[in-house]
């Protein structure tokens, strides 16, 4: 192996790394790409090899079967996997806002320590035991069909992505303030106790020392929850708005094909990969600061 | 419930030839109304000839080696599984259309009543590729051309049409001009047919809402979710007399060459024997007193145009 400059190696253990440990020599990359391209075939072989193999390619990656799923024809019965997944990101975009700010809200509450502020603790206590304990889906049912079913004016006349972005806001901010509370915790107390002794109040001390700081470490587990929250857009379907995953299903229905879950698969690595090379990013770019000893 | 799409009725003679590879073709290709006498007129003059030809191959020993289990006769369907075409959500009780057919086919190719076994295939799974865990899944599929690329259909069991279900007193319950439906957000359970109907011969200008279940699209209709859906005429006048008060079925579609057809793994050569059961059963007059008796309610409804 050779020498490297101590902060490479140092780098190189605490990144994410995909090429191995110290990585970087021509003939360990060799290695790692010959290695990697026998797995491949020995598990392209037994794909293709297997007694079914041209039945399942058939029924389940047929070029013609994915690319009329991609395009839809109402007409035939059957909708465009690709124009459903833009409900599925707007959905994703407006409850990851809101989730964030509702998420942040809990948090603080629950780590709020006035005497006065007991009742809210307690409400976002049993909020966040009540929606993280319930599964997902239920929560939809209970918000789309429930909602309507009160006729009242404004609240019982939404569509159902709008039932289906408020279940996913319930649901998600539950865990997400959980992984704010975690990240607060995380920031050593004295960092309280020193912005309180130069005379910031309790909740500059927050905002401008703890939360800086508890936000950075999260960041990782946060977008987690994003890339989770983007695939679990697709159970509104239930509500019975039309996103990828409900297109897909309505298009193998009609043609006994389910290559249109194939489509729907490649669409949503579409928009979580580059979601999880972006947290990568940040968790390198935020060692490389602290390793650094920025502050910032 | 599973529909026909609308438009391939030219096709449906030449692709069933071939699934089944018999010269048995449905007289159900050439269905324009949704009178069933000429229907079984013309079935029993095609089949006759047929089933005297293979009596012997059909009898309960012959057909032995092409079932799933030896011995007896494995029927699946989905659950839950719906009125009037199954009862109590029991499919071995021998109540509802479906389930009646199933028992006269059964009879037909010498299976004692103990000796057909139910089992519950979901109708998303029920077309996979591999090997099935039934002899055939009788769950109102219809027959298209496409799906028949996928599994192999038997004959017509039951000639469908699509019917309107609204709220009583709603707007869609009066006016429903063809210009006029075409401004309503209509319902619809995964999987229908009733889909590519309301999307092919009425052309909504909204899109519509596709439900998991037939459960969800009746709530969704009882909250004003959509103002109404389209599904099989007997569904229709089911859940309108029994199921959500104060809805109402308001018209039925005319036909548009739909059928349904039992569901069997692709090539399966047990569907040449059950064809002939079915045939059996249409000359001897079962499948009509079936018909009439778990499915007649419908029977004077009116027709208007999509």
């Amino acid at each position: 192996m050779q020498t490297q400059p101590p902060d490479a190696i140092d780098l190189g253990r605490r990144g994410s790394r995909l090429l191995g440990s110290g990585g970087g020599s021509a003939g360990r990359v060799a290695l790692s790409t010959a290695s990697t391209l026998v797995v491949l075939a020995v598990v392209a072989a037994l794909f293709l090899l297997a007694p079914g193999s041209a039945q399942v390619r058939h029924t389940f990656l047929n070029p013609s079967d994915m690319w009329h799923a991609l395009i839809g024809d109402p007409a035939k019965g059957y909708y465009s996997v690709g124009e459903a997944i833009w409900l599925n990101i707007r959905m994703f975009l407006v409850a990851e806002a809101l989730i964030l700010i509702l998420g942040l809200t809990i948090a603080v509450v629950r780590q709020s320590t006035g005497p006065v502020m007991l009742p809210l603790r307690a409400a976002a206590l049993v909020y966040v035991d009540l929606f993280r304990g319930v599964p997902l889906i239920l929560v939809i049912y209970a918000v789309g069909f429930g909602l309507p079913a009160l006729e009242l004016t404004v609240v019982s006349t939404q569509s159902a992505a709008v039932y289906g972005v408020l279940a996913l806001v319930l649901s998600y901010s539950a865990y997400v303030s959980e992984v704010y509370r975690a990240g607060i915790n995380s920031v050593p107390l004295a960092q309280t106790a020193a912005a309180r002794s130069i005379g910031l109040t309790h909740g500059q001390a927050l905002r401008y020392v703890i939360l800086p700081q508890a936000v950075r470490t999260i960041i990782a587990p946060l977008l987690n929850d994003f890339i989770s929250l983007q695939k679990d857009t697709a159970l509104v379907s239930v509500l019975g708005s039309i996103e990828a995953n409900r297109a897909a299903q309505i298009y193998s229905d009609a043609t006994f094909n389910y290559s249109s879950y194939a489509v729907a698969a490649l669409l949503f690595l579409i928009l979580t990969i580059p979601l999880a090379r972006f947290t990568d990013h940040l968790i390198a770019r935020d060692r490389r600061r602290r390793l650094a000893g920025g502050a910032a | 419930m599973r529909q026909a799409r609308p438009g391939l009725n030219r096709r449906r003679s030449v692709a069933t030839a071939a699934a089944v590879g018999l010269g048995l073709i449905t007289a159900c290709s050439s269905i324009s109304s949704s009178n069933s006498t000429a229907t079984s007129a013309s079935n029993t003059a095609t089949s006759t000839a047929a089933a005297t030809a293979s009596a012997a191959a059909c009898s309960n020993s012959a057909i032995q080696p092409d079932l799933n289990t030896k011995g007896q006769l494995t029927v699946a369907t989905d659950s839950p599984a719906y009125p009037p075409w199954f009862e109590n959500n029991r499919p071995s009780n021998g109540q509802g259309y479906e389930s009646a057919v199933a028992y006269a086919i059964a009879k037909q190719l010498g299976f004692t009543t103990a000796q057909v076994k139910w089992v519950t295939e979901p109708f998303d799974s029920s077309y996979a590729p591999g090997p099935k865990k039934f002899d055939f899944d009788i769950n109102e599929v219809s027959y298209t051309a496409q799906r028949a690329q996928a599994v192999t259909f038997s004959d017509s069991y039951y000639d469908v049409q699509q019917a309107l279900v609204a709220l009583k007193g709603s707007l869609a319950a009066a006016k429903h001009s063809p210009s006029e439906l075409k401004g309503y957000v209509f319902g619809d359970q995964i999987g229908t047919t009733s889909l590519a109907f309301i999307n092919g011969q009425i052309q909504p200008t909204q899109t519509p809402k596709v439900y998991n279940t037939l459960d969800d699209v009746k709530q969704a209709l009882d909250t004003k979710q959509i103002a109404a859906f389209v599904i099989d005429t007997p569904t229709a006048q089911y859940i309108t007399s029994s199921e959500i008060p104060g809805s109402v079925m308001v018209a039925q579609f005319p036909s548009t060459g739909e059928h349904y057809g039992l569901l069997f793994a692709k090539g399966n050569p047990l569907v040449t024997c059950v064809n002939q059961a079915l045939s059996a059963l249409r000359a001897n007059g079962t499948l009509a007193a079936l018909q009439k008796k778990y499915l007649q309610v419908y029977l004077t409804v009116p027709t208007i145009k999509p």
